[in-house]
């Protein structure tokens, strides 16, 4: 059953549970997450905190002056003490023990069988610098954003959402050689 | 009555601890789902496997429904849910990049952290490149800050911009899910591969999206605002709540009782 058809990384043919179950029940952990802590999930913002503890590190006065990097460092804590950070922790765990179990475990670099390596890594990084910097620029991922602001109705998370669709729609004849 | 961590139920060092529970379920299902693959994740884009829309509509209808069910139960107070404000243009401008990110890099902030812990290196250069790219918005903020704070709606609902009530609002939104899943999947069975797509029968989707759909209708014929509103509803078990709050309040992070600050930083 786990198989490996392709040769090249990301394999088409493995079988992964229902998308229905997985989305109903990941709704039942977002719902315990608001019933809980009266907030929705989200990750981008530990990437964010992870570089500004990173610039802290080495020009903290350079950070303090930053008006974006200093709402990170208020109350003189640590930026990586906060509840997102732990619960993108949590993920990499909980990533790590489903991959496990599943024998799905496999250093690769997953691509298309017609693109090699080091452009599919370049591209990698282009499309992280981007998401990276559009998630700050729009106050969440889709975890952050779109997954817990729709699930509460709000106005600018549907927006968004339709706008991740809409701009991944419209360049995904561009990078077809990626994937297919 | 929820919220239970802002009605002081449990302090700030075991919400971290709380955090890592959620985060180890929420990256245990994504790596179920297969997104940790980026092959899957954008085979949607392709018109190939819309498990991500799947996914994530499933979710957001699911969590939308419970919402609403346990507020007219009176079990949350919906109230003291953060809601995410809305700046519209840099939220448009940060989803169609964030899209274009997607398809390029393959991946989305979350699940390039499962990619990760499953091997693949490309995962892991994503998750440089958004550090990148967060720092970058960072140094850049002082020119893009006109930009990222204009446009302040406020934390408005689609119930406030089409003045309708949230039951019929979610009613509507079931329908859609029931509507665009129908359509995906015919998508799926012209363009996609028949082996790896999943198997249901018939008469089970057709039972799903009637349960579906009897859940958007009976809220919209309940009208959860208005009972939300009355607050004869109320009815706490103050028993239960003297309890919690007899729970040792170790740490000096504990939600302060001026109320509910929110962190900026507590959307995402």
């Amino acid at each position: 059953m786990f198989e490996r058809i392709t040769k090249k990384g990301g394999c088409m043919k493995e079988r992964y549970s229902n998308p229905y179950v997985i989305g109903v029940i990941l709704g039942l952990i977002l719902l315990f997450t608001f019933y809980t802590m009266g907030r929705g999930v989200g990750s981008s913002a530990s990437f964010a905190r992870i570089g500004t503890a990173g610039v802290n590190l080495v020009a903290p006065e350079h950070a303090k002056a930053n008006g974006y990097f200093s709402t990170y460092l208020q109350g003189g804590k640590s930026p990586l003490m906060a509840w997102l950070v732990f619960l993108t922790l949590g993920a990499a765990l909980g990533g790590l023990f489903s991959a496990f179990i599943s024998n799905r475990i496999k250093g690769e670099v997953a691509r298309g069988p017609s693109i090699g390596v080091s452009i599919r890594l370049w591209l990698a990084l282009s499309g992280g610098i981007l998401s990276g910097f559009a998630a700050r620029l729009a106050r969440g991922c889709t975890s952050g954003q779109a997954l817990t602001g729709a699930a509460e109705m709000a106005f600018g998370s549907w927006v968004f959402m339709l706008c991740i669709f809409v701009g991944a729609y419209a360049t995904a004849y561009f990078f077809k050689k990626e994937w297919l | 009555m929820g919220p239970l961590y802002k009605f002081g139920w449990f302090d700030f060092v075991y919400s971290l601890q709380l955090a890592g529970l959620i985060g180890f379920m929420f990256g245990f299902v994504l790596e179920r789902a297969g997104f940790g693959n980026p092959r899957k994740l954008t085979a949607m884009f392709y018109l190939k496997d819309f498990a991500v829309l799947k996914v994530m509509f499933t979710a957001i209808v699911v969590c939308m429904l419970g919402l609403l069910y346990f507020s007219v139960f009176g079990w949350i107070e919906l109230e003291k849910v953060y809601l995410l404000p809305t700046f519209i243009w840099p939220q448009i401008a940060g989803g169609l990049v964030l899209g274009i990110g997607f398809v390029m890099g393959g991946y989305c902030p979350t699940t390039s952290v499962v990619a990760t812990v499953s091997g693949k290196l490309d995962g892991l250069i994503f998750l440089v490149g958004m550090i990148i790219g967060s720092v970058f918005f960072a140094e850049v903020y002082p020119v893009v800050e006109g930009f990222y704070t204009s446009c302040d709606m406020g934390a408005i609902r689609l119930t406030d911009v089409f003045s309708i009530h949230s039951g019929i609002i979610a009613f509507v939104i079931c329908l859609l899910a029931v509507g665009v899943y129908w359509f995906v999947e015919k998508v799926e069975e012209k363009f996609g591969d028949k082996d790896t797509l999943p198997k249901m029968s018939p008469k089970v989707k057709r039972t799903a999206a009637g349960i579906l759909i009897l859940l958007g209708l009976v809220l919209a014929v309940v009208n959860p605002d208005q009972i939300i509103a009355r607050p004869a509803v109320s009815e706490t078990q103050p028993e239960k709540r003297v309890e919690s709050v007899q729970k040792p309040a170790a740490s000096s992070e504990t939600p302060d009782a001026t109320g509910f600050k929110i962190v900026d930083d507590e959307g995402c």
